[in-house]
């Protein structure tokens, strides 16, 4: 109970916050339109009317929950208006993107550690490939893989996801690779092993920990390429192309809505994966 | 039975593998703009032709020309002044159809910034939507000589998304609307025609021509494609008088088509009875005479022409010719 | 599809690839910096001819993908407008909301620290809002700020906020018992023992931080203009420029993103480098 007391507190104090923000800023809207049709409201009268809006700023939350309540269990899971089916979509694109990104990742890194040539080469652009603001190579990306032949958007969107989740899983890789210690690779070449062998029998055990370590920042990121991946691509299905609609549309509620629900899947796969990475510590023999 | 199924089988595969497939590139996203193509597809007009069409919904960042040019489609629907300005550009496109003989463009401000008349537009902020959407607009401030840089005396311009906010949040003094869907959206959020001054391209003389049927040249050349685009022009235009006539009906069918989910049954039905308006006039042959008002208006745009020289074989009658011999 | 019809460029494109990589391999072996600093260039250089051989070789039409060379031409032919979306994308958008929202951090950061309650109970939270899409917030934000460099800031104080923060939170528990001890020794008060032992200490942190900011940064600036903007900036621009076929400003764009980011990346690495030169990772 006293660890859930102060997050419950800070959540209260949110919502409080919220409601207020809901108020204040709500009700430009509704005093203009009073202006315009020359008619004076009372601050009683204008608040409840902030709550109620059909476009409002700020929707206060009780009108999300709303919304995102019937866009979850109102609907038919296969109807389009779903918003558990457009998260379906989203995951199968953020799995598709986390899973290219990992290939990725892991095969830079065993490449880059293994031969200099790669680590050269490779390992600064690697670094200057994720300071290029990949939502403005997103519609190249689009248009490329269009041309070269590629049907549809499910793979440029997976190259784009994979884009950004690839770079924690590289990264940790790298660092895990590179792990042991001068004591454990004397022992290997006292063994006689060759390169290749003390790769794959000191080095990659090694780098395990970090892989795993690393895996929950890579979802986190692949989910935000698939969605960052969802808005050129034409914007049909998906969460990101439902806050896009929203936007679009002039739908604010369908905006907010399909916000928390990508909130709330964002929150499924990292406890997800943190579970991946405990059962695997577990089985390792580390620190459950 | 088995031989009834294996036969009926085959005459699927028969009749699919003979039926042609033709993918249409739309400009926007699923919405009754493009009512006539859904009609057509979905009263079987395509299949009577014996093609099997797919029709490819657009979107914020999607360019039709572009995805033209990449072969993902093997035609699209744009407007005019766009194609012009790709044709420009060096992508040889053609128009070959023009379901949409009037314009629904217009520039919708709030009345309560003064605004009565064009002369009133200098220094006010207005918005209007890119990706081929804004040489309309361009144009017709080249030709009231208002600067578009946000310099004094001339109009700060704002990309504005597909939305009516900006005007709703008084970011924008006026916005770009369509007759058949923004302005409505104005409507709908609470603000009454008495509080809106409208501005049509139409009324102003600068109106371009809008959604029309455009195809790459090279392909034309090939005698089995403009056959196809014969087949597929009628269809459409059949789909485009029935949805003139059965505005309901069509929406709905739009409605069914629509995979974000996002369009409701009263916008739709209300976008249809407006397209309605624009198409109507039109059997799908182009009117020259207003392809060359547009080119002209283009072309004036003093310092900023959208085009620069006059288009040659920008569009073709070969198509609606044949198509509309029946 | 697989013959070019102008097979000569791609031979010649492939012939310099082998070569450079050639070259790459004998330098792998030296450990002079020089070779340290050619690498990669070479690397980057190969690409850049693979690219315009692949395209020239196959006749890839510019609507689709341009060739370096294009590019080269327009970036040079377009530097006033390339600079002024610079400017209202990188400066007043970016950089004033990094620094607003790494402020913002710095303070939340320390209140944090001061009260174990608040600890508790904003930590979790925040660890779940870092990993939110907060793209997502872009347009909400653009409702609320308008359409100018306003709103593209806050979205970017908003992706910055919640990775610094923690950060920074992570950095300041990072001092050691002892050394704590010591500063109580001498009768340091919390300022003192903030500001002489644990903030230094959090600095490895605090620049990982700051790092991951500069990236987000420049995502959320860009973001932000594809929902609506005034007629200049990266977002818009190559939002524009891609529906008006013009992709060889767009690649300039992306040219001057990425020398952007890089840049300030290269800066913080550089500040770290000398705030943190105590720190072993910084070991040369």
């Amino acid at each position: 109970m006293s660890r859930a007391l102060p997050i419950l507190t800070v959540l209260a104090a949110i919502l409080a916050i919220w409601y207020a923000a809901t108020i204040w800023m709500n009700a430009t809207w509704v005093f203009d339109q009073a202006e315009r049709n020359g008619q004076t409201v009372t601050w009683a009268e204008v608040i409840p009317q902030t709550m109620t809006q059909d476009r409002p700023l700020l929707p206060p939350p009780h009108q999300v929950a709303a919304n995102l309540w019937q866009g979850i269990a109102g609907q038919a899971i296969t109807s389009k208006r779903s918003l558990v089916y457009h998260a379906f979509v989203t995951f199968r694109g953020t799995m598709a993107g986390f899973g290219l990104g990992i290939l990725l990742g892991v095969g830079l890194a065993m490449a880059i550690v293994r031969y200099r040539v790669m680590d050269g080469s490779v390992m600064p652009w690697a670094i200057i490939s994720q300071t290029i603001p990949i939502v403005a190579l997103a519609p190249m990306i689009l248009t490329l893989s269009n041309s070269v032949g590629i049907d549809g958007k499910e793979v440029p969107k997976a190259i784009i996801s994979a884009y950004l989740s690839f770079f924690p899983v590289f990264v940790s890789m790298i660092k895990g690779l590179r792990s042991p210690d001068q004591m454990q690779l004397d022992l290997l070449k006292t063994y006689g092993a060759g390169e290749g062998a003390t790769f794959f029998k000191l080095r990659l055990p090694a780098s395990l920990p970090y892989f795993f370590a690393s895996l929950k920042v890579a979802v986190a990121a692949a989910l935000i390429g698939t969605i960052v991946g969802e808005l050129p691509s034409g914007a049909i299905e998906g969460l990101g192309a439902r806050m896009l609609i929203g936007s679009q549309f002039g739908e604010p509620l369908i905006m907010w809505a399909a916000l928390f629900a990508a909130a709330i899947l964002a929150g499924l796969l990292i406890v997800a994966v943190g579970l991946v990475e405990r059962l695997a510590n577990r089985r390792m023999g580390g620190v459950a | 039975m088995k031989k009834l199924i294996t036969a009926s089988m085959l005459a699927l595969i028969a009749g699919s593998a003979s039926a042609e497939d033709v993918k249409l590139q739309l400009k926007w996203v699923t919405q009754a703009q493009f009512g006539g193509y859904y009609v057509a597809q979905a009263k079987g007009f395509y299949e009577e032709e014996g093609l099997n069409v797919t029709i490819l919904p657009g979107g914020p960042d999607i360019a039709p020309t572009q995805v033209m040019a990449g072969g993902g489609a093997d035609v699209m629907v744009d407007w005019m002044p766009s194609a012009l300005a790709a044709r420009e550009k060096g992508l040889a496109i053609v128009n070959i159809a023009q379901p949409f003989a009037s314009s629904g463009m217009m520039l919708t401000c709030l009345a309560e910034t003064g605004i009565t008349s064009p002369a009133d537009f200098a220094d006010k902020t207005l918005g209007v939507w890119f990706f081929g959407n804004e040489y309309p607009f361009l144009s017709w401030m080249s030709q009231l000589g208002l600067a578009t840089d946000g310099s004094a005396g001339g109009v700060t311009v704002l990309k504005q998304g597909f939305n009516v906010d900006p005007l709703l949040q008084k970011q924008a003094a006026c916005i770009s609307t369509m007759t058949y869907n923004e302005y409505w959206q104005v409507i709908d959020a609470g603000i009454t025609p008495e509080q809106l001054v409208t501005f049509k391209y139409q009324d102003q003389g600068v109106a371009t021509l809008e959604d029309g049927l455009y195809v790459m040249e090279d392909r034309l050349a090939d005698p089995a494609f403009q056959e196809t685009m014969v087949k597929f022009v009628r269809a459409s235009m059949k789909g485009w008088k029935y949805a003139e006539e059965n505005t309901d009906e069509a929406a709905m069918i739009v409605l069914d088509n629509d995979q974000t989910g996002a369009q409701t049954e009263a916008h739709q039905k209300r976008m249809m009875a407006e397209v309605a308006k624009l198409t109507a006039g039109s059997n799908g042959a182009l009117d020259v005479a207003a392809a060359e008002k547009t080119v002209a208006s283009l072309m004036s745009g003093g310092s900023d022409p959208v085009i620069t020289k006059a288009p040659e074989g920008a569009w073709t009658s070969m198509i609606t010719d044949k198509a509309l011999m029946q | 599809m697989i013959i070019p019809t102008h097979p000569m460029w791609l031979a010649g494109a492939v012939a310099v690839w082998l070569a450079l990589w050639t070259a790459n391999v004998t330098l792998a072996q030296s450990r002079g910096r020089a070779a340290r600093i050619a690498m990669p260039i070479l690397f980057g250089a190969a690409l850049l001819v693979l690219w315009e051989g692949i395209v020239r070789a196959y006749q890839v039409s510019p609507v689709i993908l341009p060739p370096p060379s294009t590019i080269a031409q327009t970036f040079a032919a377009s530097l006033p407008m390339l600079w002024a979306d610079f400017v209202q994308t990188v400066i007043k958008g970016a950089l004033s909301g990094f620094v607003i929202g790494v402020a913002a951090a710095f303070v939340v950061a320390i209140v944090i620290d001061r009260s174990p309650f608040l600890q508790k109970g904003l930590l979790p939270i925040g660890n779940f809002v870092a990993a939110l899409p907060i793209v997502g917030l872009a347009p909400i934000l653009v409702m609320w700020f308008g359409f100018d460099w306003h709103s593209k800031a806050a979205v970017v104080v908003v992706m910055v906020f919640f990775p610094v923060l923690i950060n920074l939170v992570a950095g300041l528990k990072a001092s050691e018992r002892m050394q704590r001890d010591l500063m109580a020794t001498w009768g340091a008060s919390y300022w003192q023992s903030l500001f002489k032992l644990r903030l230094p200490a959090a600095m490895p942190f605090f620049f990982n931080g700051l790092k991951i900011a500069s990236t987000l940064a420049l995502i959320g600036a860009i973001v932000a203009e594809f929902f609506g903007s005034p007629i200049v900036g990266l977002g818009f621009r190559i939002s524009a420029e891609i529906g008006r076929l013009g992709l060889d400003i767009v690649w300039a764009e992306i040219v001057v993103a990425a020398l952007a980011g890089s840049v300030l990346y290269g800066a913080i690495a550089l500040t770290e480098r000398w705030v943190t030169f105590w720190h072993p990772s910084q070991r040369r």
